[in-house]
Formats: structure tokens, C-alpha cells, sequence
């Protein structure tokens, strides 16, 4: 009898086109407008070598050559992939895009570039600094020719860090809080079918409830049942939504994939008894009680600083017990917690207290939903 | 005894909805429950049904107490309400098969008693379509089924006919005599009178909470003092006349508006007879005439001095 209501209730949930368009499609979308629009950003995180041509006219600095081909970025990566051409052929070639810019080599290197771009200002920044420094070094040189047995060329090239880059092995993707986020709210979004549930078998709330309410069934047991169901049907969105990610978009999770998989199970109860205790608490028509769902969930996620990170911090100093109970920012925490940091230890804080929270608030819907009869349906 | 209610207070804040109700349904019967809109016919129904609490009084179905917790009683019980209550995501098999389900446990049991259910309201030909694409009629019709596939002993529909177009309706009440004929007690809440009269065999008439009568149709309507309702068309009538019409022994009213005289008499023979010689003696030319026995709404008419639809 329980597997056959089950079924019927994923069938429900299943055919029911505006919840499968929220929850399956809707997430999927964002994913894909969060990929179009920061793609170039991700790549901006990566150095790639850039292809430049070299015209050689008349007198020109050797040096500069050198320079040019021993340069190199981050982690040894060569800066330039540099051509050797005449000029008609370099701007050709520039023209066709094949390049970012010429380099006309005489005394004084000239730039030419067709637009300007990320890689057109690195060119120009290199050429730049070599400009300056090459008449620093001559000008010094020429009021002071031992200068160059005196350490000059280290003091030139010397420069100060006063940040140190602390390597914690995981790879530069800052955009992958947005995909955090987006998993998140996801999770968090079960609130509606949590709250579904409770309006279907309620009598003061729909037909359907007052129906089932004289059914011989026990209401505790058909709670389970549907809410099972919402559970199995929610974390199938999520696995489509982890499996575009993941395969399609390709959004590199690193080591992580478990601990997501994980906090998005507890997070899905956590939405999902959300939505039931509002169902159950709230003593308004089923449309309020939607709309007051709307307003925690969103609440939930500003004061998580899912739409101004200073929110989060705010919260975290002024209002921290705030923080501790605020579902959305668990789920958050959980997640950015396994990008910022190299040990476990804040996520498993996080899911201990998001799993507490999911499973009080099931408790209590239960309790509540105890109360046999209503004083007005 | 199937039902038994005794003193039940249901209020709303400072609003009685039902004052002192007493309700005795017998085994086999179909029970009507008459009364206007808002006479408190549906929140009784929820009382017994135990949705909702109730203030005083005393519920028993097949005997035993009825409360939330009463399973054992909620099996041989089925609701048919007011709204339609199914699921759009559901077509009109898998419906009927899931409220089937929640008291039903054999997968076997359950598309067997599905299939009766779909034949009894004739929906077999819909079985695949979804709630959305039926008409009016025909989601009463799937309602009436969600409720009684499970084959249950004792039936409560409250006004399952309304808004249904007549050819519906007719199959609707004549599913209800079936269901009666194969066993089920039924209660039948509606404010269509001339439905109560075709179907129900006791009748208890509620009006703010109260039961103000109940019987058989042929009791309730002793209970009045109009025997017959003569209505007349007339072309030509004075003043005069009319008052004298009013002083005939055994007349109880008369109305005139425009060419139509209303003449309700009380209970003896012979009446239209002495009111068509009294028209031959004035010499007043009547056209159609019509006579009619007292209805339920002449009781409740008698009773509340409002009509059942006021």
C-alpha cells in the first residue's frame, strides 16, 4: 500500500509542469547563464601564452629580442609565442586574427595592436616596463658606467611582495561559489514541495486533505510516504543538476564531489521540512503560507550573503546566532567551506548543525500535523 | 443504528453554526439533509466526519464512537464533498486507484475495485484522460468514484450535484439509488429539494444549526396545514371577489399577480371543485389550471417563513 502511494505521489510531482520547470530546468539555466557569462573570467584565471609577430626594420635592440623570448608567466609558462615575419605579413596576420599584435623592432620597439583586449594590455604593459627600465638603466649607466658592476640591473629588477600566496593544492576557481550558490538555493527550494505535501493531506487545506483525513490511512504514515517521495523526486533534480555541471558545463569540483553530494541530501531535508513546518505552523490559507515560504527562503539567502557577501560578514560579527540558525547559510558555509579551506572541520560544523535543524524541523512538523481536528476547515 | 448524533454545538467565535443538532440515520437508508445555504449541513457532515472539532454532543457510526483516531470506522466510510477533490497529475484510473489504495492493501483488490468504480460511473471511455480535460459533470462523476470505490457501508455526499447540468445530475442520483439498493446507507446533504424528495427515504430539515423537522417526505408534509396548491390563470378579477374566494372554507391564502391566482387550501377533498364553482357563480372566465401537492419548501416555507433557496 506505502510503495503505491509513493509511486502515485512521484507521479504527482513528476507531471506537475511548474514544479519540474523550478526545479529541473530552472537551475540548469542559471547554471548555463552562470557559465556563458563568467566563462572569460574563468579563463582570465589561467595564463595562455600570447602569439605575437616580431618585425625586424632597420637598427634594432637585440636585447629586446631576448627579452621578449625568454619571458615567461606564472609556473614557467613562455609569455610570448612569437613569429618572425616582414610587416605585410604580420599585419595580415593580425588582421586575420591569428596574432594580438606586431612588434615593428628598431631602437624604439613600436606596438600595433588592431583592438584593444585583456592580452593587447599585457603586451602593452610588457613593452611598457621594458621601455621604462631600459631608460632607467641607460640613463643611470651613462652618468655612472660602474653602476652595472655595482649591482644595478638586481636593484632595477628587484620588487617587494608583501602578500605571500599560500598554495592549499586546489585550483584558482573563485567562480565556483556562484555554482555553490546555485546548488544551494537549489536544495533549499524543496521548501515548496515540503510545504505541497503538508496541503495534501491537511483538511483544512485542500479537498484532497480533508479526503485522506477520513481515509483509515494514519496521516503520520501518508506524511512519510509523500514526503519520501518529494525527497527522491528533489534529489533527482540535483543529480541532473550535479550531472550538467559536471559533464556538460564541465565545472571541476575537485575532491569535493562526496561532501556536495552530501550536504545537498541534508540540505534537501532541510528545505523540505522547512517547507512542511511553515505547511503545518502557520495558521493561513495555503497562498500565504506559499508566499510567506517565498519570503524566509529569500530572506534566508540575503542574510547569507548569497546577494551581498558583506550581508554574511555583517551577520556573522553583529548577529552570529543568527547565522547558526539560518538554513541557507549552513548550506552555504558548507559549501564554500570546501573551497576555502584545506581541512573538514567548518563543513562537518555546518552539516551538524543543518542535519539538526532538517531534523527538528521534521519533528515538529509532525507533531503539529498530530492535531487531528480543525476548529474551521 | 448506522449514525447517531445527540446535542451537537458547533460555534465559531460568537456565530452557532449548530445548536443542539440531533441526527438518527438507520441502516440502509438514505438520509437527506435539507437546508439553505449556510444552514450548517456541511459543517454537521465534518463534525461526524471528525475534521472538525465540535464543542458538545455525541458522535456514533456502526455504534462505536467516532474520532480522528477511529480507523476501524474511517474504512467503511465514504466521503463525497462539495468541491471536487482529486489530483490534476493523476488521470482518472490512477485517481481512482490511489484513494482506492489508501484503504485497500492488495495490489489485485485495488484494480479490481477500480474497474467497478470506473464502470459505475461510466468514465471508462475517460479512464486515460486528466481531471483538466473532463467536464463539469464528468469530474462530479470522478469524484462520486474516488469516494465510493473502496465499497464502503455508510456514504456521505454533500451536494455532489451542484453546478452539474441536468443529464449528469440524473445519472448521479440514480448511482446513489444503486449504491443504496446494493447495501450502503446513505446521507445525501443538498439544498435541492425536489433532489431530497426523488431520492431520500427520511428526511431531517436544518436550518441554523437546528433540526427544525424530520420524516418521511409524505410526514414531513402532513405536518403542514396546505393540503393543495391551485394556481389559476385569470383574466378579469375584481377586489370583490377575491376576498370572498379568501372567506371559502378551507382556503388558506390567495394571491393575485397579474393574470395568475395562487390558491393554496388546506387538507380535505374537493377543494379545486369548490373553487372552480365559486369562478363559474362570479362568472370569472378562467384559462389554465394547474394543482399541485405541498413540496418540501412549502414546509420549510410554513415552518422558517423563508424558502429553502432565500
Amino acid at each position: 500500500m506505502s510503495f503505491q502511494l509513493y509511486i502515485s505521489r512521484l507521479k504527482c510531482l513528476f507531471r506537475n509542469k511548474e514544479a519540474m520547470f523550478w526545479c529541473y530546468l530552472f537551475p540548469i539555466m542559471l547554471a548555463s547563464c552562470f557559465f556563458f557569462a563568467f566563462n572569460n573570467l574563468w579563463k582570465m584565471e589561467y595564463f595562455e601564452t600570447l602569439p605575437i609577430a616580431y618585425v625586424s626594420e632597420g637598427e634594432e635592440d637585440k636585447t629586446f629580442t631576448q627579452v621578449l623570448e625568454a619571458a615567461t608567466a606564472d609556473e614557467g609558462v613562455k609569455m610570448f609565442d612569437i613569429t618572425y615575419s616582414d610587416e605585410a605579413t604580420a599585419k595580415q596576420m593580425l588582421d586575420e586574427g591569428e596574432i594580438d599584435a606586431y612588434i615593428l623592432g628598431n631602437t624604439k620597439p613600436e606596438l600595433y595592436v588592431k583592438a584593444s583586449g585583456l592580452n593587447e594590455t599585457i603586451i602593452k604593459s610588457f613593452l611598457d616596463t621594458y621601455r621604462q627600465m631600459s631608460t632607467t638603466v641607460t640613463a643611470i649607466l651613462q652618468k655612472n658606467p660602474n653602476a652595472i658592476n655595482e649591482g644595478l640591473l638586481e636593484d632595477v629588477m628587484a620588487h617587494n611582495t608583501y602578500l605571500e600566496a599560500v598554495k592549499n593544492d586546489k585550483k584558482p576557481a573563485e567562480l565556483l561559489v556562484y555554482f555553490y550558490s546555485l546548488l544551494a538555493f537549489t536544495c533549499i527550494f524543496a521548501g515548496n514541495w515540503g510545504l505541497d505535501e503538508v496541503v495534501n493531506i491537511q483538511a483544512n487545506l485542500s479537498g484532497r486533505g480533508a479526503r485522506v483525513s477520513v481515509s483509515p490511512i494514519p496521516k503520520m504514515k501518508l506524511f512519510l510516504c509523500n514526503i519520501l517521495a518529494a525527497f527522491t523526486a528533489h534529489m533527482g533534480s540535483l543529480l541532473l543538476l550535479f550531472f550538467y555541471m559536471y559533464y556538460v558545463i564541465k565545472i571541476d569540483f575537485g575532491n569535493n564531489l562526496m561532501y556536495l553530494f552530501a550536504v545537498c541530501m541534508v540540505g534537501s531535508f532541510a528545505g523540505l521540512g522547512l517547507g512542511a513546518f511553515i505547511g503545518v505552523w502557520v495558521k493561513k490559507k495555503a497562498e500565504v503560507k506559499e508566499a510567506i515560504l517565498s519570503v524566509v527562503t529569500l530572506g534566508g539567502a540575503f542574510l547569507s550573503g548569497m546577494m551581498m557577501p558583506e550581508i554574511k560578514y555583517m551577520v556573522a560579527t553583529k548577529f552570529p546566532v543568527l547565522s547558526y540558525i539560518n538554513p541557507v547559510n549552513l548550506l552555504t558555509d558548507a559549501m564554500y567551506s570546501l573551497y576555502y579551506y584545506d581541512n573538514y572541520d567548518r563543513f562537518y560544523i555546518n552539516i551538524l548543525l543543518l542535519g539538526i535543524i532538517a531534523f527538528s524541523l521534521g519533528i515538529l512538523s509532525i507533531v503539529g500535523l498530530r492535531r487531528k481536528s480543525y476548529a474551521s476547515i | 443504528m448506522v449514525v447517531k448524533v445527540e446535542g451537537l454545538v458547533k460555534r465559531y467565535d460568537k456565530l452557532v453554526a449548530l445548536d443542539y443538532l440531533d441526527l438518527q440515520v438507520e441502516e440502509g437508508e438514505i438520509f437527506g439533509l435539507l437546508g439553505p445555504n449556510g444552514s450548517g449541513k456541511t459543517t454537521a457532515i465534518n463534525c461526524i466526519l471528525s475534521l472538525l472539532k465540535y464543542d458538545k454532543g455525541n458522535i456514533e457510526i456502526f455504534g462505536k464512537t467516532m474520532g480522528p483516531n477511529a480507523y476501524d470506522i474511517k474504512k467503511d466510510i465514504g466521503i463525497i464533498m462539495q468541491n471536487v477533490a482529486v489530483f490534476d497529475e493523476l488521470t482518472v484510473y490512477e485517481n481512482i486507484s490511489y484513494f482506492c489504495s489508501l484503504y485497500v492493501k492488495k495490489k489485485e483488490e485495488v484494480k479490481r475495485l477500480t474497474k467497478e468504480a470506473l464502470e459505475f460511473v461510466s468514465l471508462e471511455d475517460y479512464k486515460n484522460f486528466y481531471p483538466k480535460k473532463l467536464s463539469g459533470g464528468l469530474l462530479r462523476r470522478l469524484n462520486i468514484a474516488c469516494g465510493i470505490v473502496h465499497k464502503p457501508k455508510l456514504i456521505i455526499l454533500d451536494e455532489p450535484t451542484v453546478a452539474v447540468d441536468p443529464q449528469s445530475r440524473n445519472k448521479i442520483l440514480e448511482g446513489i439509488k444503486k449504491l443504496n439498493e446494493e447495501g450502503a446507507t446513505i446521507i445525501y446533504t443538498s439544498h435541492y429539494m425536489e433532489e431530497v424528495e426523488q431520492i431520500c427515504s427520511n428526511i431531517a430539515i436544518i436550518d441554523k444549526g437546528r433540526v427544525i423537522a424530520k420524516g418521511t417526505k409524505d410526514d414531513l408534509k402532513a405536518m403542514i396545514s396546505i393540503g393543495e396548491k391551485i394556481s389559476m390563470e385569470v383574466f378579469q378579477m375584481e377586489e370583490e371577489p377575491l376576498d370572498a374566494l379568501r372567506r371559502l372554507p378551507n382556503i388558506y391564502s390567495v394571491e393575485h399577480r397579474e393574470n395568475l391566482l395562487e390558491i393554496k387550501s388546506k387538507k380535505g377533498k374537493n377543494n379545486l371543485v369548490s373553487v372552480l364553482e365559486f369562478m363559474q357563480r362570479m362568472n370569472i372566465h378562467v384559462g389554465k389550471v394547474i394543482t399541485e401537492l405541498p413540496t418540501l419548501n412549502d414546509v420549510f416555507l410554513e415552518i422558517t417563513g423563508k424558502e429553502l433557496r432565500d
